[in-house]
């Protein structure tokens, strides 16, 4: 299966204000690769690099040496983002605009032809079901609502790879299972997905490959059944992987 | 007791209402200041006089068109005073037509912008006046005692735009703010005159104005000398029209104490002497 | 050019949904209309003083309209991290940049031609004739001043994280060069060294915005200023905006945008 996601020895470091500092590093020679068609869990404590790793991904830090592609493609190049669709943590979107004005901005962002856009518009709206509230700003949308809004706008493209920052956090049971069911839905149709969460329980229940991150180092990664080996469930294995003694011993 | 809160109200209203009508009185007593005439003497006080010189500039820079040096060019402080220095006196507003603030241009940058700036030297004309009249207007509203405003706005209504109603008005306003004003008074008799032909009003008017003048201290006399000159002289040309001779040497005579040519006055008395001496005497005015 | 496109009309969206615009524009027409009812010695065909007072409104409006549009641009894209979702799509910063200078600036121009239109009403009802030429020529230099304004405010908004701080500075700066600008040689002949040399520097190395003022065209019926001086005036504003939308994307590419 064709690589689509890879990081080589990739390395962020930032730049401390208090230049009597050392700089913070916050990965350190990540290696990395997601193939099509897997629903990838890429795990780690907070502070370990996760957010890091999607933000090089995304563009929207430099990388200090090392490097990141998606599709074959630097990540530097913004046309690397042609393919994908990425939710972020906490939806933040033009409180001005109405959800299908946004939508449509979008779409002509990933140069989508009018009818194309509509259709897919009309498509989304329905799968999150905003229908009824398509035109109204979005500064009068509920939380969930908004979060709503969120993976629509990462679906305008008909992405190959989708790419989400902890998904279900902050979101109601409806909502949470909304998302499970689209990464579903896009699993089944061969698309990739790469997202970061806490919830390991919801990671083995969907994803093939896992990733666990601990200060910046890669400490595994491998399919759910090799990461679990030895271990009663997931979480126990992250548990040990990222050296939290308890797990060990039991 | 429950209060209803709109019992509450009202009843505060009329405390505030009742409070209201006795306190305006004797609010007015509090205060030793005079009440303000217009807005601006209510928003700025005293401090509204500093604007007026600049609404009287904008008279000048409308009178010009825009061709106005800014506070930075060259010669600008000898060139600010046009419009009061220039009025009505035609062979001055020629000569100063051809002077050139602007002078040659520093380097491209002035060059370059000059096509964007006013550069042709003009007057209005063709009762394009008008445009300056709103300035004066202000200044007047900012600096009552600004003497220069009702003189200049009483020419250019007078001469250039036929209003002469309008012009008596505002030198009234002018003489309300500033009483007995001489240079007020000169310009009012020569609306009686020159636009009214009513030599009686005109002479009550520039005698009065004389005596105003007499009535200051040496120094202001010394300053305003030029407009007890133009009175004199006005007052001994309207008796001579009026047939009264030796009123009109008389003014003439005092004329010549303060004119800078008083040959050429010595020779307007001896022309009216030889009137005098081949016709028959005119009563006296009252 | 789609993408900038779109990036312009979401800030011409919001200047429309935002109350700015109408709240410059009533007070505007309301300060004309107040300055049109004053009497001056019974003479109702006086218009200059109302085309030089509605005027002004119009450059201070529309200098408002351009400063406080520009200077929320990118740092409220960031405060509201709504710059995530649309970086996370194929758009380089400079599209980005570029795309928000063109909102900026099209929304001013929207802006203008209102407040153009009503001048052209206001002045026309009084005086009878309609000069559509010289309103075009002085409004269009107006606009091409605002594309330097939006460049530099831009890159001010780059460096100084409040739109706040961004915006005052730039009023402070815009309103020193229309007032100083052009005299700044003359000045610096006044001072000792080495004033004379930084303000003779300055002179120099300013765009001279002032050169965009036709105002005085208008008001004082002058006709329109020569059209090779405009045109060249208008490349003099393409150049500038050129280097202030460089310095922005210079100072831009490789911001960290999380931090």
């Amino acid at each position: 299966m064709t690589v689509i996601l890879q990081t080589q020895k990739l390395r962020v470091e930032y730049r401390n204000r208090d230049f009597r500092q050392a700089n913070k590093v916050a990965l350190l020679g990540l290696d990395l690769e997601v193939r099509a068609g897997e629903v990838f869990g890429f795990l780690g404590p907070n502070g370990a690099g996760k957010t890091t790793t999607m933000n090089v991904l995304l563009g929207f830090i430099p990388p200090t040496s090392g490097s990141a592609s998606l599709f074959g493609i630097d990540v530097r190049q913004p046309i690397a983002r042609q393919r994908i669709g990425y939710l972020p943590e906490l939806t933040y979107y033009y409180k001005f605009l109405t959800a299908e004005e946004l939508l449509r901005f979008y779409a002509k962002i990933f140069g989508l032809s009018r009818s194309e856009t509509d259709r897919r518009i009309a498509d989304l709206l329905k799968l999150v079901e905003l229908e009824h509230a398509s035109k109204r700003p979005i500064k009068s949308y509920s939380k969930g609502m908004q979060q709503r809004v969120g993976i629509a706008q990462s679906l305008i493209n008909n992405p190959d790879l989708l790419i989400l920052d902890e998904p279900t956090s902050g979101l109601d049971p409806l909502g949470r299972m909304k998302v499970r069911e689209i990464i579903q839905r896009l699993k089944d149709e061969g698309k990739t997905v790469f997202f970061s969460s806490h919830e390991l329980g919801e990671v083995e229940a969907i994803c093939d490959h896992v990733a666990i991150v601990h200060q910046g180092e890669l400490k595994a990664m491998g399919t759910v059944a090799e990461i679990s080996a030895g271990h009663p469930n997931l979480e126990q294995a992250f548990l040990k992987v990222v050296g939290y003694q308890n797990a060990a011993a039991s | 007791m429950k209060v209803s809160p709109w019992i509450l109200l009202a009843g505060l209203l009329a405390l505030a209402f009742t409070l209201a009508t006795k306190l305006a009185a004797t609010a007015d007593n509090w205060s030793g200041r005079s009440k303000p005439e217009n807005v601006f003497e209510m928003l700025l006080g005293d401090g509204r006089r500093l604007f007026a010189n600049e609404s009287f500039t904008m008279a000048d820079v409308y009178f010009h068109s825009g061709y106005y040096p800014s506070m930075f060019d060259q010669n600008a402080k000898e060139q600010r005073e046009i419009i009061a220095a220039s009025h009505g006196h035609k062979e001055t507003e020629e000569e100063e037509k051809k002077e050139d603030f602007f002078g040659q241009p520093h380097d491209w940058i002035d060059a370059f912008g000059r096509n964007f700036r006013i550069t042709r030297h003009t007057h209005l004309a063709a009762h394009q006046e008008r445009e300056i009249l709103p300035w004066l207007r202000l200044a007047a509203d900012l600096d009552p005692q600004k003497i220069e405003t009702y003189t200049v706005g009483a020419y250019f209504m007078r001469e250039h735009l036929g209003r002469p109603n309008e012009a008596e008005a505002f030198l009234r306003e002018g003489l309300r703010h500033n009483p007995g004003n001489s240079e007020i008074l000169f310009e009012l008799g020569r609306i009686y005159r020159e636009n009214r032909h009513d030599l009686n009003r005109a002479r009550n008017v520039w005698e009065y104005g004389v005596k105003s003048y007499l009535s200051l201290s040496p120094d202001l006399q010394k300053e305003n000398k030029l407009v007890y000159e133009e009175l004199v002289m006005n007052l001994a040309r309207l008796e001579d029209e009026a047939g009264n001779y030796a009123a009109a040497i008389k003014w003439f005579e005092k004329g010549k104490v303060v004119s800078p040519a008083p040959d050429a006055i010595q020779k307007q008395i001896d022309d009216i002497e030889k009137k005098l001496a081949g016709a028959k005497p005119v009563a006296a005015p009252k | 050019m789609n993408k900038i496109f779109a990036l312009a009309g979401v800030v011409i969206k919001e200047l429309y949904r935002r109350k700015d615009f109408y709240v410059l524009f009533i007070l505007t027409a309301l300060l004309t209309f107040a300055a049109g009812s004053a009497n001056f010695f019974h003479d109702a065909k006086i218009v200059r003083y109302l085309k030089d007072i509605c005027l002004l409104l119009i450059w201070v409006s529309a200098l408002l309209v351009a400063i406080l549009t520009a200077a929320r641009q990118i740092p409220a894209e960031r405060e509201a991290r709504t710059i995530f979702p649309l970086l996370a799509k194929p758009v380089s910063r400079a599209q980005l940049i570029v795309g928000k200078f063109l909102g900026c600036w099209l929304a001013t121009g929207l802006a203008l031609f209102v407040f153009y239109l009503f001048f052209a009403v206001i002045t026309g009802s009084r005086e009878q004739i309609w000069p559509v030429g010289v309103y075009l020529e002085a409004a269009w230099m107006q606009w091409v001043m605002l594309a330097i304004v939006i460049g530099m405010v831009l890159l001010g908004s780059i460096y100084f994280a409040a739109p706040s701080s961004t915006t005052t500075i730039a009023f402070i700066v815009v309103v020193g060069i229309l007032f100083v600008g052009s005299h700044l040689n003359t000045i610096a002949l006044q001072q000792g060294e080495p004033v004379q040399s930084i303000l003779a520097f300055l002179y120099f190395t300013i765009p001279h915005l002032e050169w965009y003022d036709l105002r005085d065209f208008v008001v004082y019926d002058m006709g329109m200023a020569p059209v090779g001086a405009v045109a060249l005036a208008t490349l003099y504003a393409a150049a500038w905006t050129g280097i202030f939308l460089l310095l922005t994307w210079l100072g831009f590419r490789r911001k960290n945008l999380t931090t």
